[in-house]
């Protein structure tokens, strides 16, 4: 059965159907700059991962940092030997 | 009123077609962005991790750098020491010799021009110039 409808209904009804497409429109334009800014986003989100790849890459050498304290440890403990040596031979070449 | 209807249901359904289109593109994006983020999450760990050993690693062998540095000297000098007493010395002679410059001596034209050759060896004058 059909509704019989007045020429204001229909009015308001055009004029909603408008508003929603104007509304559909401003969605789409608020969400499509939220993609823009999100893809900045992930693309300065990836510069920011390789420049951290690059310091743990120029980081990961300082594991020899112990391995030398312990080579100028060992400088000390022959230079201590030298000093026990030296000091016999000079001892000995004064007597 | 049938085409007002059809325009609803239309409009309704591409608002909708239309939020779940892009709410699916962010939600990607946004999932690959957690991704990364992760990412440089255990990267800044493993960075801190290296960077940790820096310090007492730097610190040991500053200190033992130190002391060897303030060994050495004393290492040389007690070297000088052996080798000053163990190097044989020339015999000094029974008569100290006059010094002459080691470069010898300059011939002068001055007593050449007036005759007189002196003799420079150190035994007798010297000789007047035929």
């Amino acid at each position: 059965m059909p509704i019989a409808m007045d020429s204001t209904e229909h009015t308001l009804w055009v004029s909603a159907l408008i508003v929603g497409l104007v509304v559909l429109i401003a969605v789409a334009a608020l969400l499509s700059l939220l993609i823009y800014l999100v893809r900045i986003i992930d693309r300065r989100v990836v510069t920011v991962r390789d420049t951290l790849k690059a310091a743990k890459a120029n980081t990961a050498d300082t594991v020899l940092i112990p391995q030398v304290a312990t080579g100028v440890d060992a400088v000390l403990a022959e230079g201590l030997q030298h000093h026990l040596f030296l000091g016999r031979v000079l001892g000995k070449v004064k007597s | 009123m049938t085409a007002l209807v059809v325009l609803t249901v239309l409009e309704v359904v591409a608002l909708v077609a239309a939020l779940a289109f892009y709410l699916f593109w962010v939600g990607t994006l946004l999932a690959r962005i957690a991704g990364n983020l992760e990412e440089c999450a255990q990267i800044v760990h493993g960075i801190v991790a290296d960077a940790a050993l820096i310090g007492p690693g730097v610190e040991h062998i500053n200190e033992t750098g130190g002391v060897v540095a303030g060994a050495l000297p004393l290492l040389y000098g007690m070297a000088e020491d052996i080798v000053a007493d163990v190097t044989p010395r020339p015999e000094p002679p029974a008569e100290p010799e006059p010094a002459r410059p080691a470069s010898g001596t300059r011939r002068s034209r001055l007593l050449h021009a007036v005759g007189f050759a002196p003799d420079l060896s150190g035994t007798g004058g010297g000789q007047p110039s035929g």
